[in-house]
């Protein structure tokens, strides 16, 4: 998978389950503040990702994960091959 | 009126949680859709007897061990509870019994005098069960530190924990051969569930005197004599939320019910389904509650036994065909493992007149019947039903031979009656799959994306008698502060 495709459909598959816009999806922005995450809604981005790309996240690497672009990073690398 | 808690469900969580929110004066409606408050400690009667259909027995209840303070802050100690046994459970496998001694030295000492090699491990295994009942109520403290316990606990998978503690397989199977109160399953099945499973009967274990509806009456008084309501055939279909807060239960009849908080003890997806417009759950917590994974059901067999033909036994059997304690419910066609359990005699004759035989039944043995309902089944569920009852017996006369002809009636109930009952998809018999490899998404908190909604149950953290009474604590110190949670179990 390439990185467009997996900025494409990650975006796309946050917009559908987090019900936001996709024009608020700056790869800078903050995926928390842009999400509106808190500790709950948290749990279901990391279930959401491990549904759709069979990758686990752990709880010391959410920190890792701060802008989109942090999230698309820690998905292409943790990609299944 | 408007009430400061509703809840919704009068399972033992919900019952539990209105009781302590009662007690703290709280005014407190509890809505239940049946025609009996109980959800799993429902009871049933037929021919002037009271049948259990979840309860069986407790552990813990000692002085100072792990349930004896919350079960006396829900006035539940003063029941007729009869200690088991001094070896309260017995294991059969094949030819082979194994007693469960009380007392975690006890039980460890009586093992290892069938398994020499591996006394070292039972020690350490009984440890740990001392330590979980111990330090259950951790999680109304963080900042104590011993939150790398919960989580060694919850991130270890209690299957691979028992491989690599114990080499004699058959030792792994007496341990975990009265787990039938819990769903084995070697890929997901937490440490934590297992141990807490486990731990609070070795400190010591009781039968009640009666039907498990004792539990449920005693509650429902101490809710009612606080001021709360309990009311029985209020379905609720929707719960509206305005300003991102949930304001109101509305239930099939029309009537409208409003609050400041609730507390739902019925399944989260269930819960959610409720609430038909949010602002505050999106389509992401919905199909992750959706799609959260169900422990398997029980089919009970019931037995109505002649009198003066079986004497009480004081303690509980659990017999297995083989050795594969682990997975022969998944392995066979006939049942191959049967927790065997007889009620305390309601007369000082010594003879018992109830015997309960449960085992495991997966949703695809029930699937032919998913679309049907109570009574209205068909034939060829009568005829499974009735295989059902004649293996479990068969397997029970291991270890009570003749028990067939001492039988006068029998009644089963299988997951779909524990569905239609009790709304429990697929009706488990112990709530969500708890899976150590996710335990961040399927140990669930009390929390929902509305704040003023909580959940409750054998669904969140644990389940069981003892794991739902802790559940209830935990869900009320959300409301109450963890203090005064503290506070009311320390006194």
């Amino acid at each position: 998978m390439t990185r467009e495709e997996i900025v494409e459909k990650v975006n796309s598959l946050l917009s559908e389950e987090f019900e936001v816009e996709q024009d608020a999806f700056e790869p800078e922005a903050n995926v928390k503040e842009t999400l509106s995450l808190d500790s709950l809604s948290l749990v279901d981005l990391v279930a959401i990702i491990q549904q759709t790309y069979k990758i686990k996240i752990p709880v010391a690497d959410l920190r890792q994960i701060q802008t989109f672009n942090n999230l698309y990073d820690y998905i292409e690398s943790h990609l299944p091959a | 009126m408007k009430y400061d808690v509703i809840v919704v469900g009068s399972g033992l969580g919900g019952l539990e949680c209105a009781h302590i929110l009662a007690r703290s004066g709280r005014s407190v409606l509890v809505l239940e859709k049946g025609a009996q408050a109980g959800g799993c400690m429902q009871s049933y009667c037929r021919k002037g007897m009271w049948y259990d259909t979840g309860f069986h027995y407790v552990g813990g209840l000692g002085e100072g061990q792990s349930l004896h303070s919350a079960f006396r802050c829900l006035g539940l100690l003063h029941l007729p509870w009869q200690r088991m046994d001094r070896h309260f459970d017995r294991v059969t496998i094949g030819n082979r019994t194994f007693p469960y001694a009380e007392g975690f030295d006890e039980f460890a000492r009586t093992l290892a005098d069938y398994f020499p090699a591996e006394r070292r491990s039972l020690q350490e295994y009984a440890g740990l069960l001392r330590r979980a009942g111990e330090e259950q109520w951790l999680a109304l403290d963080p900042a104590s530190g011993g939150l790398d316990f919960l989580s060694f606990m919850s991130d270890t998978g209690a299957y691979p924990y028992l491989k690599e503690k114990f080499s004699d397989p058959l030792l792994i199977d007496v341990l975990s051969g009265t787990s039938l109160k819990m769903e084995l399953r070697k890929e997901t099945l937490p440490l934590f569930t297992f141990v807490h499973g486990n731990s609070s009967f070795i400190e010591s274990s009781w039968r009640l005197k009666g039907d498990g509806a004792l539990i449920v009456r005693t509650l429902v008084d101490g809710i009612r004599e606080c001021g709360g309501e309990v009311i029985c055939r209020a379905e609720v279909e929707e719960l509206v939320e305005k300003e991102g807060r949930l304001v109101q239960a509305r239930c099939t009849d029309g009537r409208v019910f409003e609050g400041d908080v609730f507390v739902s003890d019925v399944h989260p997806a269930v819960t959610c389904d409720w609430v038909k417009q949010s602002g505050r759950i999106k389509k992401v917590f919905r199909n992750r509650m959706n799609r959260l994974e169900n422990t398997f059901g029980m089919c009970t067999v019931s037995l109505r036994i002649k009198p003066h033909s079986l004497p009480y036994f004081n303690c509980n059997r659990y017999v297995y065909r083989k050795s594969g304690v682990w997975t022969f419910y998944l392995e066979e066609d006939s049942v191959g493992g049967v927790l065997v359990s007889c009620r305390i005699p309601d007369d000082d004759s010594g003879y018992t007149r109830q015997v309960d035989l449960l085992t495991p039944m997966r949703w695809a043995q029930c699937d032919a019947w998913a679309s049907t309902t109570v009574g209205r089944r068909g034939e060829d569920y009568v005829r499974m039903k009735e295989r059902m009852a004649d293996e479990c017996v068969c397997l029970a006369e291991g270890v009570i031979p003749g028990l067939r002809e001492m039988v006068e009636e029998h009644y089963v109930s299988t997951p779909l009656t524990y569905r239609d009952y009790t709304s429990a998809p697929e009706g488990s018999a112990y709530g969500v799959r708890k899976d150590f490899n996710a335990p961040l998404l399927t140990m669930l908190s009390p929390h929902t994306p509305i704040p003023n909604l909580l959940l409750t149950g054998q669904n969140l953290m644990l389940h069981g008698l003892h794991g739902v009474t802790m559940t209830a604590f935990l869900t009320c110190a959300e409301i109450l502060g963890r203090e005064k949670i503290r506070k009311l179990i320390e006194n």
